[in-house]
């Protein structure tokens, strides 16, 4: 289990193709997962892209049954896994018994246990982990066009269903009210989310991919106010973490999903004290200007 | 042109009717007052009205309405606040009923925003946080929506209730033009005052109709003393069954 927990492969020396490769899928992952990672915060879903990081091993494990390391296969299988817990707790949330948590938690956590059994029941748990740490190394051409796809997918989605994604999530009430379609947004969402995960894991690490989603996208909120705003520093932050990561990752020979994620740590550590939105700075310096005032 | 009309409609929760046996008609492109006591039905009705929940009994014709063609403000809005959302994007959201989920950013959507914003007075302010506008500010956009919705129905429960004078007065002259652009307009409202200046019919609504008709006429002081005396029976009897429905409809 903890394959999912910490990616990557320790030690090895990154050649210069595969840290070329990591960079681009790195840069990818931004523009895919940022933006999707500004829309869960604002939702109060930032632990939902952690649950569907768990929700996709039984995927993963089944495919791994039948076609080994085939990396077409594993993407498979963890699409489906994920699209699969993604799509039924979203369904389950609809109906308006649950709340969305609620719905996810009973769906990623099953998903979780399957995958858990079905690996124990393998007895291959040393070849897994390889797989499941997460490998920079793994970022082969295919794994570059998923992940270029996934971004794709994601910018053109979010393009085109922006207003209605927004509404769902700003004011879901007035969204029932223009039809039941309308909430299909939410599915979308969740859809993409599992795709960027999936694109991500392999290179990164499952765990790691779901916090260069929403910890640059919550730095984000330190420097722009609407959504548009947020999305591209996201995107900015999530990429300049993940690069820097990366290239320090190569030369300390260190773990590079782990230290992309540092990276991203110490830019929202940057972010809520010099931030322009709020940040903790600006907050007392307006603090002292109104003491002044009142003296 | 569309004649909203409701027939002995009762409407309510876990089976205790918040509206009894109700039975009327809108006329098109009306501007119909909905006024009472509390607890006297009046939100219950348009929130049938709008779809969001079913009669217990009777039926509500629509003339062929979809739900995308019929506008609802409800007392409380269900904005998340807290939203990165700015007051353009809020009032753009009121394009999605036409446009559909792909609905992208036509250039004739952007203008009509800005004449939207520009009409209930928010002009300049288009791209300020929705949490950071005071509430008078936010009905104004929650109005800029609803005109682009461009709905044929338009439902405002209370809909100047806790916002500054200025933008009540503001708004409501704009509700006030609503029917004369094809627009029937069904508004629960407190402000007798305004009643009397803006609304041509009204409603006066005890779980029942105490009155329905030309404002004039129907809110006189002994139609609301009647729907207050009425409330009050039924306040008594706190949670009236089934055997009140019955009442009513003997009345």
């Amino acid at each position: 289990m903890s394959g999912l927990l910490f990616s990557t492969h320790l030690g090895d020396q990154m050649t210069l193709m595969a840290l070329k490769s990591a960079a681009a899928g790195a840069v990818a992952l931004a523009f895919g997962g940022a933006p999707l990672g500004v829309l869960m915060i604002a939702r109060r879903l930032s632990l939902m892209g952690d649950a569907l990081s768990h929700g996709i091993l039984p995927g993963v494990a089944i495919a791994f049954i039948f076609a080994g390391r085939d990396p077409v296969a594993l993407t498979v299988g963890a699409l489906t896994a994920g699209l699969i817990v993604a799509g039924l707790s979203s369904l389950l949330a609809r109906t308006g018994k649950l709340p969305d948590d609620a719905a996810f938690a009973i769906f990623y956590l099953s998903a979780l246990a399957l995958g858990v059994l079905l690996l124990g029941k393998m007895g291959k748990a040393d070849e897994m982990e390889a797989l499941l740490f997460g490998s920079t190394q793994a970022l082969d051409a295919s794994g570059l066009v998923l992940a270029g796809a996934a971004a794709s997918a994601t910018l053109i989605g979010l393009a085109l269903f922006l207003r209605g994604v927004l509404g769902e999530g700003a004011d879901p009430v007035f969204m029932r009210t223009l039809g039941a379609r309308f909430g299909l947004s939410h599915l979308l969402l969740m859809l993409l989310l599992a795709l960027n995960l999936v694109a991500g894991f392999r290179a990164f690490g499952a765990l790691m991919t779901v916090a260069l989603m929403t910890i640059p996208a919550a730095a984000a909120r330190f420097w722009a106010k609407g959504y548009g705003g947020q999305a591209a520093w996201a995107v900015a932050l999530s990429a300049v973490s993940g690069l820097i990561g990366l290239f320090l990752a190569a030369l300390w020979g260190a773990e590079p999903g782990a230290l992309m994620t540092v990276c991203a740590a110490l830019l929202f550590g940057v972010s809520a004290l010099v931030g322009t939105n709020g940040g903790l700075l600006q907050t007392r310096l307006a603090k002292t200007h109104l003491r002044g005032l009142k003296a | 042109m569309t004649r909203i009309r409701v027939e002995s409609l009762s409407v309510g929760y876990d089976r205790h009717p918040a509206v009894v046996s109700l039975s009327g008609v809108f006329e098109p492109a009306s501007l119909t007052a909905v006024v009472g006591p509390n607890g006297s039905g009046k939100s219950t009705l348009l929130k049938a009205l709008a779809g969001h929940c079913k009669p217990l009994a009777g039926r509500i014709d629509l003339g062929g309405l979809k739900p995308s063609e019929i506008a609802y403000l409800p007392q409380a809005h269900g904005l998340d606040l807290k939203f990165p959302l700015t007051l353009e994007d809020l009032v753009s959201f009121g394009f999605i009923g036409q446009r559909g989920l792909f609905g992208g950013f036509a250039k004739v959507d952007r203008e009509r925003l800005h004449g939207l914003m520009a009409q209930v007075g928010l002009e300049g302010l288009e791209r300020r946080p929705i949490g950071s506008v005071s509430g008078g500010q936010l009905q104004r956009a929650l109005f800029a929506r609803v005109m682009a919705q461009d709905a044929k129905l338009v439902l405002l429960d209370e809909p100047f209730n806790g916002i500054d004078a200025r933008a009540a007065e503001d708004l409501a002259q704009l509700m006030a033009r609503w029917p004369e652009q094809g627009r029937t307009v069904i508004a629960v409202l407190h402000d007798l005052d305004l009643v009397r200046r803006l609304c041509p019919g009204s409603l006066v609504m005890a779980r029942q109709a105490v009155a329905w008709g030309p404002t004039d006429q129907a809110i006189s002081p002994e139609q609301l003393t009647r729907a207050r005396k009425l409330a009050e029976s039924w306040n008594v009897s706190d949670e009236p069954p089934a055997d009140v429905v019955q009442h009513t409809e003997h009345v």
